[in-house]
């Protein structure tokens, strides 16, 4: 009966984080295309409800309402399972990401997070590659030429960034000394405890990680529109294509801003100016904040090579973040 | 013999390699553009008036008094009205036209041996706005407008006829005839449509 209790408790919150997190995202999408609009002196979209409000829904509309295509040629099981497999584990991470601590309510404890395992980092970790999977399995199916060299250099790009990434998370694992998310930010205590005064290199090759990961424009070279027409999404229509932005650009991004809040920012820690809700508040602010930050880089800088990205990845990133590591490893050595 | 100046690619410095400064500097100049006002024009609910010169849909000008010397000349062979077009049909229009078959001039002539334009049409779906039609005109007929909203529904409302060209023409004269002829508008009306622009 406690089984069936918990199975329910779980599905159920399971339900409000994948709706919320579409709707967020939905909305995430509005806010990406006013800051670009005011970036390039332009409004972004006004006319749809006030100031654009309603925009994610008429834009959901059309694209679930649109025909969807597949063209002859393609592989079709990679061709669906492609935007499959670039959203699901993209939402799958947030199983672990834990927005606060229990709360009481009517007597029920109430845990904010959907599981606390024990290898949580590495859990978010390998979903965020799959994902990336679902890029490299788009170009590879669509049997044309532009969606194959998008997925070939997200391929190249994914095996530069992500061994960095790897190596530049294993600083702040040491510090707090367990890979579980709740236990990284327990281990930050007070404004001056918070990871990013004793990690900033990792923090920066994290934020170099993620921009790539996510396929923010200075790394944006598997949809260069540019170069290639749409990248590796060129023959997708309809909420087949629709899948992919928002896995990547929108979730992505979110889900990664928030590992790295909870990594360097203390998580959900913060003043308690906000009464009983102030844990969801700080982290909320604070993933904010660093989603708009990545807003901020992605349209301000023009894009790499993939030579370059590589060349970055292999030459500069990953020699800094093994020089975190030997450093932290010494510090926590001689500080015992 | 021409002459190559080969530059260094400026490097980095150390400062600017750690600390991003460059990155810095892009990032910055965003911000400030994320706070300045916007600068679009709110399509179909504002317009953008163009400049006098701009060379939009064609009109007729009609017989008002103001015409050049060549048209008193003509006149008197002609049977044109006051108020009406003063097209005199001489062809001009489509001898200088890079797609003549954009023209379909018809002219009579009437019993009292004078000569009566009867169609003037012009199809301007073929048309690319090249204006030579305008230069050729003897009589200062055939204009360009201000009005760049063409778009039909269907094709045939794409062939403009005599009447509208001159009623065009009489609305286009009356709104804008005595404004000075100049490329662009001065800059005080520039500053009244988009304000005082700072270019970075």
């Amino acid at each position: 009966m406690e089984m069936f209790g918990t199975i329910i408790g779980l599905t159920v919150k399971s339900l409000v984080f994948v709706i919320g997190m579409f709707l967020a995202a939905a909305y995430l999408t509005l806010i990406e295309r006013k800051f670009a609009g005011h970036v390039q002196q332009r409004p972004g979209p006004l006319h749809v409800g006030f100031h654009g409000l309603l925009q994610p829904i008429a834009d959901a509309l059309k694209v679930l309402t649109k025909e969807d295509l597949v063209p002859n040629n393609v592989d079709k099981v990679l061709f669906y399972l492609a935007s499959l497999m670039a959203f699901v584990p993209a939402i799958m991470i947030l199983a672990v990401i834990p927005f606060g601590e229990p709360i009481q309510i009517f007597g029920f404890e109430i845990k904010p997070y959907i599981t606390d395992l024990n290898i949580g980092l590495i859990l978010a970790l390998s979903f965020g590659s799959i994902s990336i999977y679902g890029v490299i399995f788009a170009g590879w199916a669509s049997n044309s030429k532009y969606p194959m060299i998008g997925g070939l250099r997200k391929a190249a790009v994914l095996i530069g960034y992500e061994v960095a990434l790897g190596f530049a998370m294993v600083g702040p694992i040491m510090l707090a000394g367990s890979f579980s998310l709740r236990e990284i930010v327990y281990a930050q205590d007070g404004f001056f405890g918070a990871f990013i005064w004793y990690q900033p290199i990792a923090f920066i090759v994290i934020l170099f990680a993620i921009l790539a990961e996510t396929g923010r424009t200075p790394f944006d070279v598997q949809e260069a529109e540019a170069e290639l027409v749409s990248g590796y999404n060129t023959e997708y229509s309809g909420m087949k294509f629709g899948l992919f932005p928002l896995a990547e650009w929108y979730i992505g991004t979110f889900v990664l801003s928030a590992i790295a809040v909870i990594l360097f920012f203390g998580g959900w820690k913060g003043p308690e100016i906000f009464g009983p809700i102030s844990p969801f508040v700080w982290f909320f602010l604070k993933v904010f904040m660093m989603f708009m930050f990545f807003l901020w880089v992605h349209w301000t800088l023009p894009r790499y090579r993939v030579d370059q990205i590589t060349e970055i990845a292999w030459k500069v990133m990953l020699p800094l973040s093994l020089l975190n590591i030997f450093i932290t490893a010494m510090i926590i050595l001689i500080k015992g | 013999m021409v002459r190559v100046k080969y530059l260094e690619r400026p490097s980095l410095s150390i400062w600017e390699k750690i600390f991003f400064i460059d990155f810095m500097k892009g990032l910055k100049v965003t911000f400030k553009n994320l706070l300045q006002k916007t600068i679009t024009t709110k399509y179909p609910f504002e317009k953008l008036t163009p400049p006098k010169r701009f060379r939009g849909v064609h009109a007729h000008r009609v017989k008002d008094g103001n015409e050049p010397p060549s048209f008193s000349v003509l006149e008197k062979f002609m049977d044109i009205e006051t108020g009406e077009s003063r097209c005199v049909a001489c062809y001009m229009c489509q001898q200088a036209c890079p797609m003549p078959s954009l023209f379909v001039i018809e002219a009579e002539q009437l019993p009292n041996g004078k000569k009566k334009v009867k169609k003037f049409e012009m199809n301007l779906l073929n048309c690319l706005y090249c204006g030579l039609c305008v230069d050729a005109c003897p009589v200062d007929c055939l204009i360009m407008t201000d009005i760049y909203e063409m778009a039909q529904y269907q094709r045939k409302n794409c062939v403009v006829h005599m009447e509208d060209m001159s009623e065009r023409g009489k609305d286009f004269d009356r709104r804008r005839l005595k404004e000075p002829d100049r490329i662009w508008i001065d800059d005080s009306e520039r500053i009244k449509l988009w304000g005082q622009v700072k270019w970075s």
